[in-house]
């Protein structure tokens, strides 16, 4: 009676190994034959249970028929060791039938993972799609794609791995916003980047546009770095070895600034017409739900070219506080973000010439300032013109400018996010005196990869005064990794 | 450039002297305590221990402080709950960490999910079901039985880093192993109450609970995984439980309080606060205090119901 138990347990414990022995990759299959098991399992009770009965019955004819005359004890060996072997038998073929069953369930599904195992060494594929809806009393109202981002990454070998984002939107054509290679396994906590990249100067210039925490760049990146502070060139991080946290980065670029036009990017040049980068960041955990992130960078270019030949010093200082607790920090929390940035460098006395007004109105629409306005007052915004600067002689000044952002966001529920962002920026020639803007925001996370945002600007400088109004929605399709540059 | 190279010689020479270990032990970095406290047991005397969370977050939103990059950098072994439970902070802190003794295939990262049998493994991804896991559902840790797993794979792990230590690691793992089994019988006969209990939980963390303890995982706060509710979800969600006498309403205490108290006041069901690892209250304070914890909150619920 015990026999049939212990084939049927023999039988699971097959089909068991054979689950366990495959590999992680295909564990999803395997979690639909587990439920297959499980219905074999329940078949094969109930054959146990069938077997059972039938025993009974053989075990009550058996005794029944014996009962008249018991057989000779030389005979009732025979049939022990016969029930014995055809058990043992039955036992060979139930262990055959459920490796065959399960191998032929097997073998599709395994030849289908087989199939897709070229396309495993294919990179993780995201696109972001970034759309903002704005009204203003002088520039009127606009819906614009302002990307279509695609991001692939992978390892590269065991050394390195790389990484793209393209972007295309409404301006036009696809631009390689970065392409990246970047070390993995480098001695002394260091990491080596080459290609084009957001160098690592301050905080929010490293963040795309879709992952500020408004609807558009402080005006005083847009002015002095010019947008993200894209750079082709190489870049060498340190991770000192203490269990303070700090960071140590040396850049050496063509030029920093997504949309940088004083600096051709095309062109070789010396090496003082590089731009050299220098930067150290800290964190201090102040308690476990306060921190504060701090960071000073440095980025110098010995001669500019446009600059009449002269220096150009950019620096900035950066200081974040955050405010997490542990226990609710999906749903609770304040960040306090800000940074101070001061530029000096040779500057023609009244301003550089403006006849490019196609790359002008381009920088003041991202600026949210009407474009009309800014061409017919000299607007600080407006973007120097080589060929002009060299018909015309231009006195040069040495000129030193600051500005600054600075916002406060609260995370009231898992949804609601409100903030203000501060806005100041002198003008770089000093012209136009110097710019304020204040915009109150709200941010509404529908989930993690769909998010709506609503943001008020009020816009100021001597002789403009700009109300805007601004709904943007960003969603994420495919792969999104949490990046530690985005925190 | 001579004085740059200087200040970086002195910073590196200051950095390694400041981190210089006191001792020879293992430096062993666990993304949850649950895992630190089986490590404990298991490495004894050769091992020194810390979690990067405390215990009181949503394991879905530790935040990614830089500090915990310089625990990682140090690390030489990494115990992670696995199957994507870390994926908020762990993938960039380890990029950060520049650690390669630790990174993903490595020797010395040891995901403790290895040996779990694991539950709800999606047949179709698809991010209109929510955050999904394609692995499977990762909260294994709120099951002993899927623990013991995870110590054989803490136990394994750590042998294949510092072989010479295997005995030692296989003895502790036994002796561990050993209590929860002593401990896994008793809370398997207390917790006979919860059989075929129905249970809400607001995210679907409890599944392994409900599992081990014969209780009945009847649906979710949150819309999908990591989705907010919305008030429709939560109508029909409140119509349904009463349809079906669900008796308890989980609230994970890293989740708000408001909505799971008002589910449960809708509903009749009986409000249960847990923590979802070990130091997520102050006497879950070992892995078997913090099943103890749990299994007898459920069952004051229970049997006050």
């Amino acid at each position: 009676m015990g026999r049939v138990p212990r084939r049927v347990g023999m039988a699971i414990a097959v089909l068991a190994l054979g689950v366990a022995a495959l590999p992680r990759g295909v564990r999803a299959q395997s979690e639909e034959l587990r439920r297959e098991l499980e219905a074999m399992r329940k078949q094969l009770k109930q054959m146990q249970e069938q077997l059972e009965r039938q025993q009974e019955l053989i075990d009550k004819l058996s005794a029944e028929k014996q009962a008249p005359a018991a057989p000779p004890a030389v005979a009732a060996k025979p049939p022990e060791a016969k029930t014995a072997e055809a058990a043992a038998a039955d036992e060979e073929r139930l262990k055959r039938e459920v490796t065959e069953n399960l191998m032929k369930r097997l073998r599709p599904q395994l030849a289908a993972a087989n199939k897709t195992f070229p396309s495993q060494f294919n990179p993780a594929i995201g696109l972001i799609v970034d759309t903002v809806g704005s009204y203003g009393s002088k520039t009127r109202g606009d819906f614009e794609l302002r990307a279509a981002e695609l991001g692939i990454s992978a390892s590269v070998d065991p050394f390195a791995r790389g990484y793209a984002i393209i972007t295309g939107s409404n301006q036009g054509g696809f631009d390689v916003e970065e392409a990246a290679i970047v070390t993995t396994s480098l001695p002394y906590n260091l990491t080596f980047k080459g290609g084009r990249f957001f160098a690592d100067f301050g905080r929010l210039s490293k963040f795309h546009d879709h992952d500020l925490p408004f609807v558009n760049r402080p005006v005083v990146l847009d002015r002095f770095v010019q947008g993200e502070s894209q750079a082709d060139g190489v870049e060498l991080n340190y991770l000192v070895p203490m269990k303070q946290y700090l960071t140590l980065t040396g850049g050496w670029y063509n030029k920093m600034g997504a949309e940088n036009d004083r600096v051709d990017n095309t062109v070789s040049r010396d090496l003082s017409q590089f731009t050299y980068l220098g930067r150290a960041a800290t964190f201090f955990n102040l308690s476990d739900a306060n921190s504060v992130d701090l960071g000073g960078s440095w980025a110098y270019t010995p001669e500019v070219k446009i600059d009449d030949g002269a220096s150009r010093t950019l620096a900035g200082i950066d200081l974040t506080y955050r405010y997490s607790p542990l226990s609710q920090a999906s749903y609770r929390g304040l960040v306090w973000g800000t940074e101070l940035l001061y530029n000096q460098e040779d500057r023609p006395v009244g301003g550089f010439p403006t006849t490019s007004a196609a790359a002008a109105t381009s920088l003041e629409r991202a600026l949210g300032v009407p474009a009309l306005a800014a061409q017919t007052r000299g607007s600080p915004f407006t973007l120097a013109d080589p060929t002009s600067a060299a018909a015309t002689p231009l006195v040069f000044k040495r000129r030193d400018t600051t500005g600054l952002y600075t916002y406060l966001e609260a995370r009231l529920t898992q949804r609601y996010y409100p903030g203000f962002l501060f806005d100041y920026a002198q003008d770089l020639d000093h012209v136009a005196g110097y710019t304020t803007a204040y915009s109150p925001y709200l941010t509404l996370w529908l989930s993690e990869f769909n998010r709506l945002r609503l943001q008020y600007t009020r816009l100021e400088q001597p002789g403009l005064h700009e109300n805007e109004f601004f709904l943007q929605w960003t969603v994420i399709l495919g792969s999104h990794v949490h990046s530690f540059r985005d925190r | 450039m001579k004085r740059l190279t200087i200040a970086f010689l002195i910073l590196t020479l200051l950095g390694s002297a400041a981190l210089a270990p006191a001792d020879s032990k293992i430096n062993v970095v666990a993304t949850i305590p649950d895992l630190a406290d089986m490590a404990r047991h298991i490495g004894g005397d050769l091992v020194e221990v810390s979690s990067i969370a405390t215990g009181v977050e949503n394991i879905h939103a530790v935040p990614m402080k830089p500090s915990f990059a310089t625990l990682l950098n140090q690390a030489d072994v990494l115990l992670l709950l696995g199957l994507e439970a870390e994926h908020a902070f762990l993938p960039a802190l380890l990029e950060a960490s520049r650690n390669p003794r630790i990174l993903r295939d490595a020797p010395g990262y040891i995901d403790c999910s290895t040996y779990v049998e694991v539950l709800e493994v999606p047949t179709r991804i698809d991010r209109a079901l929510g955050d999904q896991h394609p692995m499977g559902n990762p909260h294994y840790n709120l099951d002993p039985v899927s623990m013991k797993e995870a110590a054989r794979a803490i136990a394994d792990g750590l042998g294949r880093n510092y072989p010479e230590h295997t005995a030692v690691f296989k003895k502790n793992l036994d002796a561990y192993l050993a209590q929860l089994d002593a401990a896994i019988a008793r809370w398997e006969k207390e917790a006979a109450p919860l059989k075929g209990k129905k249970l809400v939980s607001y995210h679907p963390d409890l599944i392994y609970f409900a599992e081990r303890f014969g209780m009945e995982a009847f649906g979710t706060i949150e819309l999908r995984a990591g989705i907010p509710p919305t008030p429709s979800h939560i109508e029909e969600l409140e119509e349904s439980m009463r349809k079906n006498k669900v008796d308890i309403v989980v609230r994970e205490l890293h989740y708000p309080a408001g909505l799971a108290e008002t589910v449960a006041q809708a509903t009749g069901a009986k409000l249960v606060e847990l923590p979802a690892f070990v130091g997520g209250v102050p006497e879950a304070k070992d892995y078997i205090s913090f099943v103890d914890y749990n299994l007898h909150t459920m069952l004051k619920a229970v049997q006050s119901s």
